[in-house]
């Protein structure tokens, strides 16, 4: 044992299983802060200074990018027409300015922007979303499904989710603006049309355009000002008398905490019910329940699918 | 909690954009590992440059790993991701396993993960399928049959006894005491009076 004892001794005298966790002074040395006062200074006279484009920076492979951006979405795009659809025209416009300063007299770009393309893309874009919405709530009306489609095809909702697929470093353009994302990603649908085929392209918009609707109340988006009307409207082509308010409770009268509930007959048949502040306001809700549960939009029905595949024959 | 997360931006969890509805991408859109060719301190990263990042960015090829070796300064790992957040860590002194580690860890995640404090675990934005209470949502469903007005429904409720009743309560116990004290009187006397005959 006292053999053993000291030749884990020896060990560990030769091999010097000394402290290796050396630290440094426990305080922060009298220099930093006035540095960093003069610094801060400095910095806040300079005033706004541009966000640093990342493709400018010295670690940037474009090529990498383009081919990484391919296979992150699990996409086929064709590399020729994945580079048109990031170029957008402003981008060709400086650059032959650029060449024209540097005395080129006859400037030469051999890449095409991306014009044509986002023309393209914006209709098929939208003939896709038409398709698959109708497909999906097959109860909506036609009233229902435009406005859904105007709200996905809004600049803003088309910017985002350009951006999350991670188009915002690689565009080719002047500056970049919310309308610049918004269109390369049209030009991106119109690409991938041209790289594969359409019905392909269908399932590239579901994926990363038509699925902001899985977060989203839809009765938010489609918002009609006058539902009792609409409602009327609706129980006319259904040969159906006009929608008969009643009210049916009311709590609270005179209070802050006033509620009226209010529901709605046809041809003594109960159609649905809401509540209100007001007896207007309670009618209105009334109208919407209705109007949500003869749609299938209600939070109870179940959430729209977004497996489905579509055909477009062209 | 310290004066650090004093200014830290806070949060729900939130999927980006419909990430898990549609298909899956990888959040992680590029990756950077700037290093020090001979200082000690970027050894553990040297490491795994030769022999991890080929296999990494084979397995990742939605990942762009760029490399960028500067002289004497401290190993550090930039990530940036989707949603345009950048992650930037240092790396100085790390094993060559931690910086696997941190490596599977930057790739896994969906945002700068550090920058965030969670308000709670989880979120909906759906919070009810019932919609808002009213006053009139658990109302008895046999009031939907009753014909009005009706006694039973239109009495006031009765929360508990009135005074009046606690008052008549008291009376009747007291009574009943007295009636059992005047019955132990009785009995007394006569058991008196038959001791004298005897």
């Amino acid at each position: 044992m006292n053999v053993l004892r000291s030749c884990v001794k020896t060990i560990i005298l030769s091999n010097g299983v000394r402290s290796v966790n050396h630290e440094g002074p426990r305080y922060i040395k009298r220099w930093v802060a006035p540095t960093q006062k003069i610094l801060t200074k400095l910095k806040k006279s300079l005033g706004e200074q541009p966000e640093p484009k990342r493709n400018t920076f010295l670690e940037w492979n474009r090529s990498a990018e383009i081919y990484a951006f391919n296979e992150r979405l699990s996409e086929s795009f064709n590399t020729e027409k994945l580079e048109q659809a990031f170029t957008h025209k402003s981008y060709l416009i400086q650059e032959e300015q650029r060449q024209k300063e540097m005395e080129i007299e006859t400037p030469v770009l051999a890449i095409q922007d991306n014009a044509e393309l986002i023309r393209k893309g914006e209709k098929l874009t939208s003939e896709i979303v038409q398709t698959y919405l109708v497909q999906v709530l097959p109860e909506a009306s036609e009233d229902i499904i435009i406005s859904l489609h105007d709200y996905l095809l809004s600049e803003e909702i088309l910017a985002k989710a350009a951006f999350h697929i991670g188009t915002k470093d690689i565009i080719l353009t002047e500056a970049i603006a919310q309308k610049t994302l918004a269109d390369t990603f049209l030009a991106l649908v119109a690409a991938l049309a041209e790289s594969v085929d359409v019905n392909h392209t269908a399932n590239f918009v579901r994926d990363f355009l038509i699925v902001i609707l899985a977060e989203k109340d839809l009765t938010e988006v489609w918002n009609p000002a006058h539902p009792v009307e609409l409602l009327n409207d609706v129980l006319r082509k259904q040969n159906r008398s006009p929608a008969e308010p009643r009210l049916i409770a009311q709590a609270g009268k005179n209070t802050l905490e006033v509620a009226y509930n209010v529901a709605l007959y046809c041809d003594k048949e109960f159609l649905g019910s809401g509540f209100g502040q007001t007896i207007q306001e309670a009618k209105n809700t009334a109208a919407m329940n209705v109007l949500s549960r003869i749609f299938g939009l209600l939070d109870s029905n179940k959430p729209i699918k977004f497996n489905k595949t579509i055909n477009l024959s062209s | 909690m310290s004066n650090k997360y004093l200014f830290l931006n806070s949060g729900f969890p939130r999927a980006p954009f419909g990430l898990g509805i549609g298909r899956y991408v990888c959040q992680l859109q590029r990756i950077t590992l700037k290093f020090c060719k001979n200082r000690g301190g970027s050894r553990g990263i040297r490491g795994f440059i030769e022999h991890d990042l080929v296999n990494y960015a084979r397995e990742n090829p939605g990942v762009v790993v760029y490399v960028k070796p500067r002289r004497h300064r401290q190993p550090v790992i930039v990530a940036e991701y989707l949603n345009g957040d950048n992650q930037w860590m240092e790396v100085a002194n790390y094993s060559r396993e931690d910086v696997v580690k941190w490596m599977e860890l930057l790739r896994t995640q969906f945002h700068n993960g550090p920058s965030l404090r969670w308000r709670k675990l989880w979120h909906t934005e759906f919070p009810s399928i019932q919609g808002p209470w009213t006053p009139f949502t658990f109302r008895n469903p046999m009031l939907n049959l009753v014909q009005l007005p009706n006694k039973e429904f239109g009495a006031a409720v009765k929360l508990g006894p009135t005074a009046t009743e606690q008052l008549v309560e008291l009376f009747k116990a007291q009574q009943l005491a007295d009636k059992a004290v005047n019955d132990s009187c009785q009995n007394v006397e006569e058991t008196s009076v038959h001791v004298q005959r005897t």
